[in-house]
Parts: C-alpha cells; structure tokens; sequence
C-alpha cells in the first residue's frame, strides 16, 4: 500500500467506524428512552386501575378480633419461650386469619440431615 | 552385550526426542516470559482468571511444541502397510499414484490443537459473552441510555490505533485485530484477531489482558489531565429505579437493533443478551447459574490455555510484538481520552450535572474502568459515589466494542 492508499483506507475505517458506533447506539438511546417512557406509564395505568377497583370493592367492614393462635401444650424441655413465641407468630401469620390454627405440641427435629444437605436436595430436586 | 546396545540406543533415542535437542532459544526466551507471567497472576493478582491459564499454555507449546500440532496424513504402500501388520488390511481411505496404492494413515494432533478449534472458529468468545450476559446489570445504562454515547467515544482509539497500524506498516486486516485492543475486552478482541488475522492473535490476546489489568494505573494519569478540578468534584443525581419489565425488555430491543443494522456483531451481542434475559426472566435460574459458573469457567480454562500456547516462540518474538504491545497501549489510552472528552461535552452541555470521569469507563473492563471513575472521583470528593453511573458507560462499551468489532469485520473481512 502507498501512502494515498493507506491514507484512504484509514479514513475509511474511521468515518465508518464513527458513523456506525454512533448511529446503532443513538437508535438504541432513542429506543430504549421510549420504551422506559412506555413501560412506566403502563405500569403507573395497571398501578392507578388496581387502586381504583380497591376502592370501588371496599365496603366499611367492623374490625373483627381474631383469635391468637393457641399453644395448648407445653413444649418440650429445652426450647425457650422465645422460640415459642416466634413459632406462634409465625404459625398466625400465615394460618391466623382462619382462627382456627394451634399448636399442639414443639419438638426438636432429630436432625438427621445437616441443613447444608437439605439445601442441596432442594437445590438438586427443584424442576426445571 | 546385545541388552547394553539396546539400552544405549534407547537413551540416545529419547535424548534426540527430548526437549533439550528440540526447542529453539526462542522456546526458552518464551518460557521465561510465561514464568513472568505465572509470577504476576499469582502474586500481583493481574486478571489471574485469564492470564494464570494464558501463561501455562504458553509454558506448554514453548517446552512441547507438539501440543498444538495440527493433524497430518501419512501416505503408505499398502503392501507395506500389510506386511507390516501380519497380512491385514487396513481400514483407511486408500490414494492411487503411478499405480501404486497408498493408504491415508492419520496421525492425531496435539491436545491443545483441538481445543484450540473453538477459538479458531469463533466458538468460546461469544460462549464467554453469554456468561458476561448471565451476569450483567444492565439497570444503570437503561436509567440512562445517554451512558450509550460515552460507550461509543471510548471506541475512538479502536479507530484511531487502525490508523497507526497501517501507518506502521500493518495490512489492514492484521490493523483491525490490533485496533480492537482498544475495545478493553478481551473476548471481542479474540474474536476479531481469528477472524481477521489469526497469526497475531497470541500477542494481540495477552497484550489486550495486560492492558485491562493495568486500567488503574493507565486511565488515572490521562482523566486527570483532561478534567479540572471541578468537573472531577460533580455530584450526580441518584439514578431512577428500573422496573423488571424494562429489564426484560433491553436485551430483546438490543439485538433486534444490533442484528438487523450490523449483523457481523450479532454473534457477540446475541450470546451477551441471551445470558442477560436468563438472568433478567427470572425463570430459568438453573441455566442462568450454569452460564454464570460452570459454561463461564470451563470456556475460560480452554480459552486462555489454548490463547496462550499460540504465542510460541517464532511468533512471539518478533517486532511486530513490539509494535502490537505499543499500538495496544496507544488504543486504550485513545479510547480513555475520548471517553473522558465526550464526558465533558455532556457536563457542558447538561450545565454541569455529568461528571466527566465516568466516560472513561465506556473502555469496557467490566468493572476495573467502573471502579476506577469511582476511585479517581473520590479522591477529589470524599462523599462522591460515581459507581453506579460509571457502570452505565461501561456496560454500554461492551455493547459499543462488540459493535465496532462487527463494524470491522464487515469493513475488513
């Protein structure tokens, strides 16, 4: 190659080089600006007609006490009223509301797999 | 007596095969280079994942030449091959000449030729680009796709490097695999380097990894220069939140563009947006945790290891590394600068809001350049957090470097 040659040859390169890497990521500046516009007014719609149907469905209800959660027995040596209460709680948390959960009895599990193996059997075991 | 003759002629066999008789003073020059290069993975921590299993295949072609051998055919009478086998015939492919039958015996190649293969048909680099995918963040350049702009400066010195190669007497094929040094990343520039000129891609490869290693001492000197102090001291504002939605959203919207306007990068930026609609979809962790660890890591021991046992002696030691090592260094400085400038077009033209210091991370080197921003911003102001808006040029630039590798190609090839 001569001097002109690579002279055009570079500039070659280099304008289009430019031009291309400026031009697909203004286009990708451009698409991805709409789509956020887009995207948060069609999340902000489904946000506003959620509220809407919330409102319009709720009727003054009386407060209703709910019963908590009973634990009829005693548990087990060893296991503190800490633990027993955290258990209850979390028992009514996700039972509580039907008013009819109670714990009979707490046992401590014998352990028989590390929880390092059960998070493995999990992992191993979950579908595709 | 007979025994002792056998005996001898066995040790002067083996002597004649050993390495000592075989390798080239080049061979041994590379080996101490490889040595080097070992000593500063394990010890500096210079991009180890790369350059530890770069380096060891270095050490292996130079010490066993073999290893990287190409498959060959050996042409032998068949009545020879028969005589030699008690009379059986053979169950080769058989080539007559002047009459005589000859059967095509194969003789295998080395270990690393094979593995070699998924370098040199452009299998690993956008095997490597869906694990980057798998473990990308997009979030910060979709809060601000103006990041794309500075993406796209720091590929100046890709275009400007072209200029010095073929100036320095560089086809212009073997100009764009060096240019692409300039991308800061390191699979793009494998990629470009087999297809464009593959006899460069051992010193191109090893030169494109030292260069990213070194971003924290390169790109400091050179943001510094081209910022004052108040424009190093800006404060940026918080980036928005990005919803999953839109996260789903940029990889498809990003290949769909990338591959209808420059279809040469899809192969790259194809495999970088499947890894990250794995990750982003949320559904399909198993495949997603595979593409981040074990495909990622498995990819990258045959990779460097196969990367490295190209550079052999003959190759390496020539000067037309020694124009590769400077053209490269030259590439990302070019590429930091214009990062850097296109960030103070947009501190001037968004009234100071931008500090300039990100653009530098558009190089790529995903997330040393990022770090680096943060770092040198830090220094001028103690409370300031660039992080996050650096990693919006960065990611961006390994989207801008896989376009202008496509931009390459396409010119090039």
């Amino acid at each position: 190659m001569d001097i002109t040659e690579k002279l055009i040859t570079s500039l070659t390169v280099l304008l289009t080089g430019l031009v291309v890497v400026f031009a697909v990521l203004f286009i990708l500046i451009g698409i991805i600006k709409g789509c956020g516009i887009i995207v948060t007014k069609f999340e902000n719609m489904v946000k506003e007609k959620k509220a809407q149907k919330e409102t319009a469905s709720a009727k003054p209800v009386a407060p209703v006490q709910q019963k908590p959660v009973q634990v009829t027995e005693t548990a087990e040596s060893g296991i503190s009223d800490e633990i027993v209460a955290v258990i209850a709680a979390a028992v009514d948390a996700m039972y509580g509301s039907s008013g009819k959960a109670r714990i009979k009895s707490i046992k401590k599990s014998d352990n028989s797999r590390s929880a390092w193996s059960k998070a493995g059997i999990l992992d191993n075991t979950r579908p595709f | 007596m007979e025994i002792i003759n056998g005996f001898v002629d066995s040790i002067v066999g083996l002597f004649h095969d050993s390495g000592l008789m075989v390798l080239g003073w080049q061979n041994y020059v590379m080996i101490l280079v490889a040595i080097v290069l070992i000593y500063l993975a394990i010890k500096k921590q210079y991009e180890p994942l790369l350059l530890l299993p770069i380096a060891f295949g270095m050490l292996l072609v130079n010490l066993y030449p073999s290893i990287m051998a190409a498959p060959t055919t050996t042409l032998q009478p068949v009545t020879e091959y028969m005589a030699e086998h008690g009379g059986q015939a053979g169950s080769y492919a058989i080539t007559v000449l002047n009459g005589v039958e000859y059967y095509n015996v194969p003789e295998y190649g080395g270990l690393l030729y094979y593995l070699y293969q998924g370098v040199k048909l452009g299998i690993y680099p956008p095997l490597i680009f869906l694990g980057i995918g798998a473990m990308t963040d997009f979030g910060p350049l979709i809060a601000n796709p103006k990041s794309f702009i500075l993406g796209a400066a720091a590929q100046l010195g890709i275009f400007i490097t072209f200029i010095g190669a073929i100036f320095l007497g560089f086809t212009s094929k073997e100009a764009g695999a060096i240019a692409i040094i300039g991308g800061a990343d390191g699979p793009t520039a494998i990629y470009v380097a087999t297809r464009l000129a593959s006899h460069l891609l051992g010193p191109i490869a090893v030169a494109a990894y030292s260069y990213m290693a070194l971003v924290p001492i390169i790109q400091p000197p050179i943001m510094k220069a081209l910022t004052t102090k108040k424009e190093r001291a800006v404060k940026m504002t918080q980036l928005r939140t990005v919803s999953k939605l839109e996260k789903i959203i940029f990889p498809i919207v990003v290949i769909i563009v990338v591959a209808l306007f420059l279809p040469s990068a899809a192969p790259l930026v194809g495999m970088l947006m499947l890894g990250n609609i794995f990750k982003e979809s949320g559904v399909v962790d198993r495949i997603c945790k595979a593409a981040q660890n074990e495909l990622m890591n498995i990819i990258t021991i045959f990779l460097g290891v196969t990367v490295g046992a190209t550079a052999t002696g003959e190759v390496f030691l020539t000067a037309q590394t020694l124009g590769i090592v400077v053209l490269g260094l030259l590439a990302f400085c070019m590429g930091t600068a214009g990062g850097v400038l296109f960030g103070k077009i947009m501190y001037k033209l968004t009234g100071g809001k931008v500090n300039p210091l990100i653009g530098s991370a558009g190089v790529s080197a995903v997330p040393m350049a990022a770090r680096v921003s943060q770092k040198v911003g830090q220094e001028e102001n103690p409370s300031n957090f660039l992080l996050m808006h650096a990693m919006g040029p960065n990611v961006a630039g390994v989207i801008g470097s896989a376009v202008a590798a496509g931009v390459l190609l396409s010119v090039l090839q």
